[in-house]
């Protein structure tokens, strides 16, 4: 098989399953959930045969699909390194979260419309990395937003969740209307918005870098990587199912934004690059902060997505699209584990989410327990873990080019260990804490297995010399020319002396505080009036509920006067009372007697008469 | 002695005028059809004395067809009248107002 017909299969497979389940299988959730997860490991297999059969080179095919005159929409497929690194870590922790969800979703009682999802999501997600051109990014940027929004509100008879759907989808729309109007500017600017072409103008003439377009462009970015100031949609989708966190809100949905950046990373200017920076330094460190103020296990990681979303958004601002896919492979990686971990913790403790009603699950999970002690050491970036190599490279590259952003990023992973470790210490250790963590259970093999096998690439992810040469070839360029600049020693060295001690002092400074396992939080006891400050994350969500029920519905209010008064009052009521009042005159004439009609008759025939002689002129 | 053209003419406008007033002032839709005949006779008697004085036989000729015309419109009229009659058990203009309900 050629490249194309694999991609073809990898892209087409999970829509024909997701149209299988949508019509035939709504109520045969069994069947249903087979096929879903058989598709996911089908594409899989096919993204790697569509890697092979590619050998390295670039493969860009592109059909026609809407033609208006002299503008054309065309679909396509463009399989470069970067994509086809995506491509497989979207196929192969999809599948695994497939695998997962058929243990975790067994008692539920809509299978099939949560194995659907999954697989319109897989179709969506796709779409985005194989894309081509910039609109049918645009397309499948929504069909992921589409199948966040079913899967966020899957437990729909929850209010929280079906609110929590309503708010991802409408925050995403805010940094979407950035992202199309950029695309109609690309092709004004550009002529085309097709992938390759722009980066061959651009590279041909780097005048015709723009800041506008970049910066619109970068609105997309903004609301589907939830980055500051859009990132509060984020922690609410956790009302969804745990193994949708891990996939669309932890590895891939989340993360394609920081991917869509790096497919255009040449439309970027410095100091739309410096933007991107700031924000994701202070997504990365406000983030950390308020996951120590929250006791839900998938807030907290969530919390942590924020923040290592920021590192990814730093690095791409710092520069080094390369380093930053790098970062997102492997949080990818440990996050989605972590999050399956978490979706295990809670399948054991019978859907329990509070960490201080979990306790002492190390020697009832110990796979799970395991397994989420290598996320939470990859994460924190300990040597040898494969986070290690993406954020200390991320480290490198701000201590050489912006200390502060270095600075800020070694708290942030300060940050990150300590309320790591809270959730770590007060799940696993200690006593149970709640009737449900007493009687929690290891999970069954279908679920163990992809922890396992996540837990294995949390580690091994970041060995980049074991990579196959088709993919990361982006990441070993950006590593090698970090390598280059004078310093890298001495950076290098500084920068593993400060991540170790982050992640050291960061893990044991919790343990002195949660090391017993906790039935409250300490710090909510002790310093309550900090604890209650990094709960209320700085007021963000406050701050937009203001703005959009008093200001915005204000505005609204005042145009529904003016759309009240003038449009329905005097174009619409007033045009229908001036026909509606000739109407009542004539219909006055209109008497009904014979004899009525008689002398109107006359009268017309004087009327004429007097016409036709002249006296009316 | 021959009688002058303007007495037929005089004639003829009495005649058309008393038709008029019986249309608009009574109440009996036969009469007032009755009236409506008075109207096209008066007419007759002044274009056959345009006719005579001209020396043209034209106002004849149109005298012919509005006899003809009118004998078609009285078979037609009286027979509406008629069935008009059977729906509603009269033919006083006063219970023929529908149109205005």
């Amino acid at each position: 098989m050629t490249a194309t017909q694999s991609l073809l299969i990898v892209l087409l497979a999970p829509l024909f399953s997701a149209v299988v389940i949508a019509l035939f299988l709504r109520r045969a959730g069994k069947i249903a959930s087979v096929i879903s997860v058989a598709t996911a490991g089908l594409i899989f297999a096919a993204a790697v045969a569509a890697v092979q059969a590619a050998g390295g080179a670039i493969v860009h095919d592109s059909w026609s699909w809407l033609t208006f005159g002299g503008f054309e929409v065309s679909m396509g497929f463009f399989l470069d390194d970067v994509s086809a690194t995506m491509m497989l870590m979207v196929t192969f922790v999809g599948f695994l979260i497939h695998l997962f969800s058929l243990g975790y979703m067994a008692d539920d009682s809509s299978p099939a419309r949560y194995f659907g999802g999954l697989s319109i999501f897989m179709f969506s997600m796709l779409g985005i990395v194989l894309a081509d051109n910039l609109i049918m990014i645009f397309v499948f940027w929504e069909l992921v937003g589409f199948s966040s929004y079913m899967l966020i509100g899957h437990y729909m008879t929850k209010p929280a969740a079906a609110a929590a759907q309503k708010k991802a989808f409408i925050v995403n729309r805010i940094g979407d209307l950035g992202f199309v109007v950029g695309i109609a500017y690309a092709y004004w600017h550009f002529g085309t918005t097709d992938l390759e072409v722009m980066g061959q103008l651009v590279g041909a003439n780097p005048a015709l870098i723009n800041a506008s377009i970049a910066a619109l462009l970068m609105c997309g970015f903004i609301g589907k990587s939830a980055q500051f100031p859009l990132h509060v949609w984020l922690p609410d989708a956790m009302a969804g199912p745990t193994p949708v966190s891990a996939l669309i809100h932890a590895a891939t949905m989340v993360a394609a934004g920081g991917y869509f950046l790096i497919r255009i990373e040449y439309l970027f200017p410095p100091e739309v690059l410096s933007i991107i920076l700031w924000l994701g330094v202070f997504g990365a460190v406000y983030a950390g902060f308020c996951a120590y103020a929250r006791r839900d296990i998938k807030q907290i990681l969530a919390y942590s997505t924020l923040s290592q979303l920021g590192y990814i958004g730093a690095a791409f601002g710092l520069g080094y699209p390369g380093i930053a896919l790098f970062h997102l492979i492997t949080h990818a990686f440990f996050k989605a584990l972590l999050f399956l971990g978490a979706g295990s913790v809670i399948h054991g403790c019978h859907h329990e989410q509070d960490i201080f009603k979990m306790g002492g699950l190390w020697k009832k999970m110990p796979i799970t327990a395991l397994t989420f002690l290598i996320g939470i050491l990859a994460l924190c970036g300990v040597y040898g873990f494969s986070g290690y190599y993406s954020k200390d490279a991320i480290l490198i590259a701000g201590g050489l080019h912006n200390s502060p952003v270095a600075i800020l990023l070694t708290f942030g992973a300060l940050l990150t260990a300590g309320y790591m470790g809270r959730l770590f210490w007060v799940v696993f250790f200690g006593k149970a804490n709640s009737e449900a963590a007493s009687h929690a259970k290891e999970s069954p093999v279908v679920m163990a297995v992809p922890l396992i096998i996540l837990a294995v690439l949390s580690v091994a992810g970041g060995w980049l010399g074991y990579w196959p040469d088709a993919l990361g070839e982006t990441i070993k360029a950006d590593k090698y020319e970090l390598k280059n600049i004078a310093g890298y020693d001495a950076m290098h060295h500084k920068v593993v002396l400060l991540g170790t001690a982050a992640w050291v002092i960061g893990l044991l400074g919790s343990f002195f505080f949660y090391g017993r396992g906790a039935r409250e939080d300490r710090l909510e006891k002790t310093a309550g009036p900090i604890y209650r400050f990094l709960q209320n994350r700085l007021w963000f969500d406050e701050v937009y509920n203001f703005y959009v029920t008093r200001i915005q519905q204000g505005f609204a209010n005042v145009l529904q006067l003016v759309d009240v008064i003038l449009i329905k009052g005097v174009l619409v009521r007033g045009s229908a009372g001036i026909v509606g009042l000739v109407g009542m005159c004539s219909r006055s004439l209109h008497v009904g007697n014979i004899h009525g009609y008689v002398y109107w008759f006359l009268a017309g025939l004087i009327l004429l008469w007097v016409t036709a002689i002249g006296i009316l002129g | 002695m021959t009688v002058g053209l303007n007495a037929f003419l005089i004639v003829a406008g009495l005649l058309f005028a008393i038709g008029l007033l019986g249309v608009l002032i009574r109440k009996n839709t036969l009469v007032i059809y009755m009236s409506l005949e008075l109207m096209l006779n008066a007419v007759n008697v002044a274009l056959v004395a345009f006719s005579r004085y001209n020396g043209t036989m034209d106002g004849n000729l149109f005298v012919f067809f509005i006899i003809t015309v009118a004998a078609a419109e009285v078979a037609v009229g009286l027979a509406i009248i008629v069935a008009l009659f059977r729906k509603r058990q009269s033919v006083m203009v006063d219970n023929l107002n529908a149109l205005s309900r």
